[in-house]
């Protein structure tokens, strides 16, 4: 049975073409994956993010446990900060991407990918070993929306939370008289926040963001445009540019592993020796310069070679090019504008190495 | 679309323009599932294609989607404007969404799983 969220007749009721998406019934776009990509890099989008895992993790240990399930420095975060992390397995393959969020010091709040949050839970669970550690999977419980874009904050602010929490952080809070977590955190590359509710206060909150907008432009968006935006801001993807054969290091997230953490971890070793004598394959960020979109699957070939495979791949509507991400080998002549081929159907095509992101993300100063 | 066109179960269309001449695309329905069309792949004029094999990709945002020949024919036309601006397909205001035109002098077997437009919309329903 396909699970929906709370969300779900809004958006039937709004002329969304519903998917399947990871065991849940979602819309993949109101309009059109383009016109709604559009709205979120010019003005304000609404995504029903309400499929996510929200999984609390308690007691007294709790700290020591998930420092050494990732590779990023739980015990520097502070109240109400968050930090983007990965969930490694013992050879450093990745079993998920997380937020994990500090609500206390014995309180933390893990928002998982909605594929992955059963099997997240597992391998939690399975490494609590003696530690006061408990896990408490509040996912069905609440509700998520995103409000992303240029204008998203403002729009945030009019409706009366003047104080948003700074970038990476929560803070409880009301909006239309509703309790409710305000997280300055996002899928898109832009500012804005995920609101995350009470099931029963989804609705009322999801109507009222869509009617209070009238000096705003505010629409929901769908799952495709969510994509294609996540895809111009080089944010990856569990499933295509993640999984339990890659790890952070090829996924080139060294920058969001510490290197003088002294903890042990699920994967150090790896992850270590990668950071130091390098790694197999890289992820690089390609344009199409032939006629093709690259998909994920798609070969990619360097002199006649088959090199590497597209891990993602579609058309960047603000950029009017095609773009892609693929895994190739690491190659000291491949590299920033080089030209390499994507076999498309049966037709090689070429394609220019470029700097990722594609689009440049701007919710990095938020303030 | 034209009433008089015969549809495919993969959401093609075929129009008969006579003396052996037909163009196709793809459906007013397929266009609507299929969202914002961004590539078309057009075979070369000249090329032949046998009834049921892929002859043109067409592109969504989302996903690639191949396009199979209704009848066996000759291709004598391609619509460069739609392979130049994939987005017409998407444009309620422009007429043109054939894809090829072609010449076929395929037996009437080759019609006989084809659906009359009206029985195909009311397939769909």
């Amino acid at each position: 049975m396909v699970k929906q969220t709370f969300l779900h007749d809004e958006h039937v009721k709004l002329g969304a073409k519903m998917v399947d998406f990871a065991g849940w019934h979602m819309p993949v776009q109101y309009t059109s994956i383009i016109d709604e990509h559009k709205i979120v890099r010019e003005s304000v989008g609404l995504f029903d993010v309400s499929h996510m895992g929200e999984v609390i993790y308690k007691g007294k240990d709790v700290i020591t446990f998930l420092n050494k399930m990732v590779p990023q420095s739980i015990d520097k975060l502070t109240d109400g900060k968050a930090v983007y992390c990965q969930l490694p397995n013992k050879e450093g393959g990745l079993i998920d991407d997380l937020i994990i969020y500090r609500l206390n010091a014995e309180k933390f709040l893990i928002v998982h990918n909605a594929s992955r949050v059963d099997e997240d839970i597992n391998w939690m669970s399975l490494n609590i070993g003696d530690l006061d550690v408990e896990i408490v999977n509040e996912s069905h419980n609440y509700s998520m929306i995103a409000v992303q874009g240029p204008k998203a904050c403002d729009y945030i602010k009019n409706l009366g939370i003047s104080d948003l929490p700074p970038f990476f952080s929560i803070k409880e809070d009301l909006l239309f008289g509703i309790d409710l977590w305000v997280s300055r955190t996002g899928y898109t590359g832009e500012d804005g926040v995920e609101l995350i509710m009470k099931n029963k206060d989804a609705v009322k909150i999801w109507r009222n963001l869509l009617s209070h907008s009238e000096d705003f432009i505010v629409k929901p968006i769908g799952l495709g445009a969510r994509d294609t935006l996540r895809l111009e801001a080089c944010l990856h993807l569990y499933g295509n540019d993640l999984d339990e054969n890659t790890t952070p290091v090829e996924a080139g997230l060294a920058w969001s592993i510490p290197k003088n953490k002294t903890e042990a971890y699920n994967g150090k070793e790896v992850i270590e020796n990668q950071l130091k004598n390098g790694i197999k394959k890289k992820l690089v960020g390609l344009k199409m310069v032939d006629r093709g979109i690259a998909r994920h699957g798609y070969g990619v070939f360097y002199n006649g070679e088959q090199i590497g495979v597209v891990s993602s791949g579609s058309v960047s509507p603000t950029r009017g090019d095609n773009i892609a991400l693929a895994y190739i080998k690491n190659l000291d002549n491949l590299t920033v504008g080089s030209t390499i081929q994507i076999l498309i159907r049966d037709k090689y095509c070429n394609a220019e190495i470029i700097k990722k992101p594609f689009v440049q993300k701007r919710n990095k100063d938020s303030k | 679309m034209n009433e008089n066109s015969l549809c495919t179960k993969t959401h093609e269309y075929v129009l008969e323009l006579g003396n052996g001449k037909y163009e196709t695309g793809i459906t007013d329905y397929a266009i609507g599932q299929l969202g914002d069309i961004v590539f078309i792949e057009l075979p070369e004029v000249g090329s032949e294609f046998v009834k049921n094999e892929v002859f043109a990709t067409v592109e969504s945002v989302k996903a690639a989607s191949e396009i199979y020949m209704p009848v066996s024919g000759k291709i004598t036309e391609i619509n460069e404007e739609v392979v130049n601006s994939p987005e017409l397909l998407n444009d309620d205001g422009y007429e043109n969404k054939w894809l090829i035109k072609f010449d076929s002098d395929a037996d009437q077997l080759e019609f006989a799983d084809l659906m009359d437009y009206s029985d195909y919309k009311e397939e769909l329903e």
